[in-house]
């Protein structure tokens, strides 16, 4: 796996938010988006905007990919990831949008 | 988070363009498919378009619309540009269009991915990938696959014949056939496996029947094996890496060092490699082998270990490829076996015709032609032993060919003498001192082997043991034997082969004559303690357990005084050791040193090594000048037969220390003996012979049969007393079982002995059933 790529992720605002490839591959579609544009290369490509998402709420979903990847695999205590109840329904459509 | 309601139409519209967009580069005629923008500006609409509250929502329209996208696309653009090309460049043609289809499925099913998640599975329709393979399949493969088919078929050909062809564009056509199947390998088998199996079996027939004609043996399995190998090339392997095989097998010259460059599916490999020896071997296997001057015999003859070794490894790929193979080997072996025999046979007689007129000399020098035979033979067993392990991998069937072709001529007799006497024989002669042969001590330990082997194929290994255990006795008696520790080995060797019943008495011989020597030491001291008691003459005695040894003929001959009064001494030390055992002497066995004075005018003296009988003749003429035949047989008081071989033996032999009247070779009843007193010599000790009795052969022979009775005798009613009650053929079966290990039993003298057993109340008839028998206690 390449390890120096990262993907910017864009919310409507226009904030990005750069995680590792890895991290973004959590999301079932964002990983599809990325592979199918030909081969993927060493450079640091990748670019998705995400004009419906606001920036707070992708925060949080990027955050849930490093969780998610921390604690896949691990039997031991895994911390609860806290969801402050305001975001909890923008956060439900948006990782039904993006397969999380 | 309110969003905008799309419409139907509106929304498909802009489907409909990025659709366009993606088709444009597929045709090659723009850059790149998407940006990451449009990729997601599509992903949203799809994703909106199905999300809507209904009425608005349109997953339904959606996915209709996505399989007539498809359809239209390959319909309009994709079938009729393979439908212009021909052969080959359609072939080429395809594969690309095949890629081009697969990876628009796969961006479009991604961005339509929302729909099977939800609306696919709750309706339980075909995944998007399906759908796409599906659309493709149907428009396009149902009408190609005869045309795919025949440009692969007439590819394969080409290359069958030698040319080079683009296998990895044959690789990709096939994966098509495999991939269209979605999962199952139904199309692939169909449309395509049968016809090439039958164009296989077509193609090989052919050349089969071409090749059969013109081609010797060796040449038509090299053939064969290098088509066999070129067609496993052209499968693909299952567990390499397939990338590697595909880009190597570009090289224009076709390197076979790749890892595989097979294009077949794996699974085709083994229906295609059974036709392929279905044709080329199985049709033509006896044909082959039977060839006048390269088949399979002639390859024996003429010792072509190579083309042996790869006519095994290719019929062994058919079923019951091998059995031919190992028939012909044995008849071949059977054949040379016999033909040696035949030639022993006649080198024999000859040998019998010339005896006459060659010198002695001669005669002793050339070697029997029995151990010729025996030597030929174990040279012949190795020979094949080695065929066996080395060409035909240690087979069990093969050993099996081996062990009958031995087992069938080494029941015919050679020179007037059964093969068991002839092992014995030579068992013989390695083993006694003087013998023509010095071998190393490692070069007779290996010789003793192979003979061992050779006697796993001889049924008759009880005569064997009887004529070995005669010989031996000889061996030990008359001090002739070389070596004590082969004889223990050799023993050592019989007993693992043939179990320890066989040698028993054998090592009992053995044995017996230490304690015997011991017990002479032990009569010397005697003598010396007791000086009074010693005899008229120097005696040694060897005393031997009967049951061991072979049984001698005993006579109650009359003799000389002396002996007799050393005999009473011996007896006398003997009884005070142990009682109740009693003394049989054996005059036969018995060696004498006499020593005489001869000659004149000069006497000399002369010490002879003679038998006891015949030195007991000749002290007989110590108180007579002469006697006739009469009174030489009354007085020591022996028949006819001994007394005309004594009296030969010192009369008509080479030294003559009686003279015979009237002169002659043979002695007639009425002959007058007197004491030879002109007998000179220039050695001074002289060794006279006594010539065996010639019935020793026949005497074994009896003997064996005799023994074989009561062996028979015993098994029959060891075999009654455990089962009690026994059908005849299960009896005989049984009996037959039990006694291979010596010798093969005679149905007829078993039938025999189970009367015999009748009659003497151990067996009874049952009275219903004639065929049980029951046992009496």
């Amino acid at each position: 796996m390449s390890k120096e790529n990262t993907v910017r992720l864009i919310s409507a605002e226009g904030f990005e938010f750069v995680i590792d490839y890895e991290a973004a591959c959590v999301s079932n579609t964002i990983k599809n988006m990325l592979s199918s544009q030909g081969s993927f290369t060493e450079s640091e490509l990748g670019e998705i905007k995400f004009p419906e998402i606001s920036t707070p709420i992708l925060e949080k979903v990027c955050q849930y990919f490093y969780y998610k990847l921390r604690y896949t695999n691990s039997t031991h205590d895994i911390p609860p990831f806290d969801i402050a109840p305001e975001y909890a329904l923008e956060l439900l459509m948006a990782s039904n949008y993006l397969d999380t | 988070m309110d969003r905008e309601i799309i419409e139907l139409q509106p929304g498909w519209e802009k489907c409909r363009m990025y659709i366009n967009k993606l088709i444009a580069f597929l045709e090659k005629e723009t850059e790149s498919a998407f940006t990451s923008e449009e990729y997601m500006s599509f992903y949203t609409i799809v994703y909106n378009m199905c999300t809507q509250k209904n009425p608005y929502d349109f997953s339904q329209e959606l996915y209709q619309r996505y399989r007539d996208s498809f359809t239209g696309y390959i319909s309009e653009r994709v079938a009729p540009a393979l439908q212009e090309k021909n052969g080959e460049a359609m072939l080429h043609e395809l594969t690309m269009r095949w890629e081009n289809h697969k990876l628009m499925v796969r961006l479009l099913s991604r961005i339509f991915k929302y729909l099977d998640r939800y609306y696919v599975s709750r309706y339980n329709l075909d995944y998007l990938n399906d759908v796409g393979l599906m659309c493709f399949r149907d428009i396009v493969y149902e009408y190609m696959k005869p045309t795919m088919k025949n440009a692969v078929l007439s590819m394969v050909l080409k290359e069958r014949e030698g040319e080079q062809i683009d296998r990895q564009l044959v690789k990709t056509v096939l994966e098509i056939f495999v991939e269209i199947g979605l999962g199952n390998m139904k199309n692939y088998e169909e449309d395509f496996e049968k016809y090439i199996l039958e164009e296989t079996s077509l193609h090989y027939r052919t050349k089969a029947s071409e090749w059969i004609e013109d081609d010797s043996c060796p040449a038509y399995m090299i053939k064969a094996e290098k088509c066999l190998e070129l067609e496993k090339d052209r499968v693909n392997q299952q567990q390499q890496v397939e990338g590697a095989g595909g880009a190597s097998a570009k090289d224009a010259d076709g390197a076979s060092k790749q890892v595989n460059s097979g294009y077949f599916h794996h699974t085709t490999e083994s229906r295609l490699l059974d036709c392929v020896e279905d044709e080329l071997l199985a049709k033509y296997e006896m044909q082959l082998l039977e060839k006048e001057n390269s088949g399979c015999v002639a390859l024996l003859r003429e010792d072509k270990k190579e083309d042996l070794a790869r006519m095994y490894r290719l019929f062994s790929r058919i079923p019951k490829g091998k059995e031919p193979v190992a028939k012909m080997l044995s008849k071949h072996i059977e054949s040379e076996g016999m033909a040696m025999v035949k030639e022993c046979n006649e080198r024999a007689e000859q040998a019998k015709a010339e005896a006459l007129t060659k010198s002695k000399k001669e005669r002793r020098n050339q070697e029997s032609q029995e151990t010729v035979f025996v030597k030929r033979l174990i040279k012949l067993h190795d020979k094949y032993l080695l065929y066996v392990q080395e060409c035909f991998d240690n087979d069990a069937l093969f050993h099996k060919a081996l062990k009958e072709a031995f087992e069938n001529f080494c029941h015919k007799q050679v020179a007037n003498c059964a093969c068991s006497e002839l092992l014995a024989s030579f068992c013989d002669n390695l083993l006694k001192k003087g013998s023509g042969e010095k071998l190393s001590g490692d070069a007779i330990e290996e010789t003793f082997e192979k003979i061992c082997k050779l006697l796993a194929y001889i049924s008759d290994k009880d005569m064997y043991a009887e004529f070995y255990r005669k010989k031996l006795s000889k061996r030990l008696l008359f001090d002739r034997s070389a070596n004590e520790d082969h004889e223990r080995s050799m023993l050592a060797r019989l007993k693992q082969q043939c179990g320890p019943q066989f040698t028993s008495k054998m090592e009992g011989m053995l044995t017996d004559l230490q304690v015997a020597k011991d017990n002479q030491g032990r009569f010397e001291q005697h003598l010396e303690k007791n000086p009074e008691k010693k005899p008229p003459l120097d005696l040694s005695v060897l005393v031997l357990t009967q049951g061991f040894w072979p049984s001698y003929p005993v006579n109650t001959m009359i003799i000389p005084d002396e002996m007799e009064k050393g005999i009473e001494i011996f007896k006398e030390f003997y009884d005070l050791k142990t009682k109740h055992r009693k003394l049989t002497w054996v005059f036969t066995l018995g060696v004498c040193h006499l020593s005489g004075r001869f000659g004149s005018p000069r006497e000399k003296k002369y010490n002879f090594q003679m038998n006891t009988m015949q030195a007991a003749v000749m002290m007989l003429f110590n108180s007579e000048e002469k006697l006739s035949f009469g009174e030489v047989r009354d007085r020591l008081k022996l028949d006819d037969a001994d007394v005309i071989r004594l009296l030969h033996s010192l009369s008509c032999a080479k030294y003559k220390l009686l003279l015979k009247n009237p002169p002659g070779k043979t002695v007639s009843k009425t002959d007058i003996f007197e004491l030879n007193t002109k007998f000179q010599d220039k050695m001074a000790r002289i060794r006279i012979p006594l010539p065996p009795v010639e019935q020793e052969k026949k005497k074994v022979a009896e003997i064996v049969h005799a023994d074989r009775r009561y062996q028979i005798d015993a098994a029959i009613v060891r075999i009654m007393k455990a089962r009690k009650v026994l059908k005849h053929s299960e009896l005989m079966t049984e009996t037959v079982t039990q006694l291979s290990s010596s010798f093969k039993p005679d149905v007829k003298t078993i039938k025999k002995r189970i009367m015999d057993l009748i009659e003497r109340d151990f067996l009874e008839r049952d009275k219903n059933d004639p065929q049980l028998f029951r046992y009496l206690a």
